[in-house]
């Protein structure tokens, strides 16, 4: 699962990045800004995947800022919910695990590792605060756990995970 | 030379056979895969810090427009005279479209499992084989209208309700916005049930199957769903031509919640050098017949 995961660089939500000071990745504008910079020909525009497998590029420069943009008041998104238990069990013949990860691994997906038969499913946080998966990217769950229950009833009994993330 | 894309139920016979065959030599290359992993590469949920170009995002017109184009710049290579179809699914609503037949889509996937076993893309013909998906399965899947739970369509008044909407978009620019065309037609709600889906975000779930997750672009429906949404975002802008035509048109600041996570009219959209400005016209390139 890592190489594709590592490959986007990704970023744990702000209240996972603020125990721990970690400096906010560069902005995929950046990547591909050092990617014209490094001459890549326009025609190698597919390979773009490729790209992100590269080490995370340092800012080029700062993007413009519009002064005037009033602040929005809004609750940060993707705050864990508190005390969510970890799980471990079996839903519909398929054993489904998760826990919490974001205090060892703050670039965990979604803050969580969720596996179905050992497989790991990707989750992503919703900015409403609930979790979308690999297997359905229409539909967020209020938890870890519903995300991967869902998950399984997507999958249906004869499918299994690739173990591809996002 | 702009060329036409047109609706998938007035091609001809030669012309679905024309879009098939192209795909599938895409496919046969290779480099219809690297679309279906680009897709997966860009598909950032909008509760994580970082920029989204693709969904839940103002960008998510003006990238897939231009993912599009890469699409049927790559077909034309293959053969000049194929353009992307377009499936209106407020019109074509069932299973037994032509849309699903033998000679274009091919049909739903079968009950046990889901597997799509007719037309081009069925696996049992050997030129359809899923290498870049969420499920181990090396075979389409499709599970058209969700029969254990059925849902619709999206409807005309679906569409119209999005229509309506005078503002591009609205903060806070990502699938919370409460209004906008942008939201309304990508299809995020804060409902629940069947409701929580509208317009685009609804196809995906009719579908089912690969359409539903990380791997949509594995069924090739994919890109008639978004050649319509595409063509809506133009009968959304010749409706309000008043309207700003892509917000927010700058960057949100420091202070917001969307600072460096979604693009403005004059920043550059990834992959591309290209800015969603770039992408407000597109007449010389192709335009939309019946
Ligand atoms: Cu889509």
């Amino acid at each position: 699962m890592a190489p594709l995961l590592n490959r986007v660089g990704p970023v744990p939500s702000r209240a996972h990045t603020a125990p721990c000071q970690e400096p906010p990745a560069p902005r995929l504008i950046d990547r591909v800004t050092r990617r014209h910079l490094l001459g890549v020909a326009a025609s190698a525009l597919l390979a773009a995947g490729s790209v992100f497998r590269l080490a995370q590029a340092p800012r080029e420069a700062s993007p413009p800022v519009a002064l005037d943009d009033p602040p929005s008041g809004e609750p940060l998104p993707g705050a864990p919910l508190p005390g969510e238990p970890s799980f471990d069990e079996m839903y519909r013949g398929r054993r489904i695990q998760g826990e919490s990860v974001a205090s060892r691994d703050p670039h965990a997906p979604g803050g969580w590792s969720v596996t179905v038969d050992g497989r790991p499913l990707g989750l992503m946080r919703r900015a409403d605060g609930g979790y979308l998966s690999t297997v359905d990217h229409f539909q967020s769950y209020a938890t870890p756990l519903a995300a991967a229950r869902a998950a399984v009833d997507e999958l249906g009994p004869s499918q299994a995970l690739s173990g591809r993330g996002h | 030379m702009a060329h036409t894309r047109k609706n998938q139920s007035s091609l001809s016979r030669a012309e679905r056979r024309r879009f098939v065959d192209a795909v599938l030599k895409l496919k046969r290359r290779g480099e219809y895969d690297e679309f279906v992993r680009m897709h997966i590469d860009y598909y950032v949920s909008d509760g994580e810090d970082r920029l989204r170009v693709a969904h839940m995002t103002p960008s998510f017109f003006p990238w897939h427009r231009r993912f599009l184009i890469e699409f049927e710049r790559a077909l034309q290579r293959i053969d000049s005279g194929v353009t992307v179809p377009y499936w209106d699914w407020t019109k074509d609503r069932s299973p037994a479209a032509s849309l699903w037949g033998e000679d274009l889509m091919g049909g739903n996937g079968r009950r046990s499992d889901r597997r799509v076993t007719t037309g081009p893309f069925a696996y049992r013909n050997g030129h359809w084989v899923i290498k870049e998906g969420v499920t181990d399965g090396e075979f389409l899947t499709r599970d058209l209208g969700r029969p254990h739970d059925p849902l619709d369509l999206p409807t005309r008044r679906d569409v119209a309700w999005a229509m309506a909407d005078p503002r591009y978009d609205v903060p806070p620019w990502d699938s919370r916005a409460p209004r906008g065309f942008r939201n309304k037609l990508e299809g995020w709600t804060s409902a629940s049930g069947k409701e929580r889906w509208r317009n685009h975000n609804r196809v995906h779930r009719w579908v089912g199957g690969h359409m539903l997750g990380g791997g949509s672009v594995n069924d090739p429906v994919f890109w008639l769903n978004h050649a319509f949404v595409d063509l809506l975002w133009d009968r959304w802008r010749r409706r309000h031509p008043r309207s700003a035509p892509y917000l927010p048109a700058r960057p949100p600041g420091p202070g917001s919640s969307q600072y460096r996570r979604v693009v403005a009219r004059h920043e550059p959209m990834p992959p591309w050098d290209v800015r969603p400005d770039d992408l407000l016209e597109h007449k010389r390139l192709y335009t939309y017949g019946s």
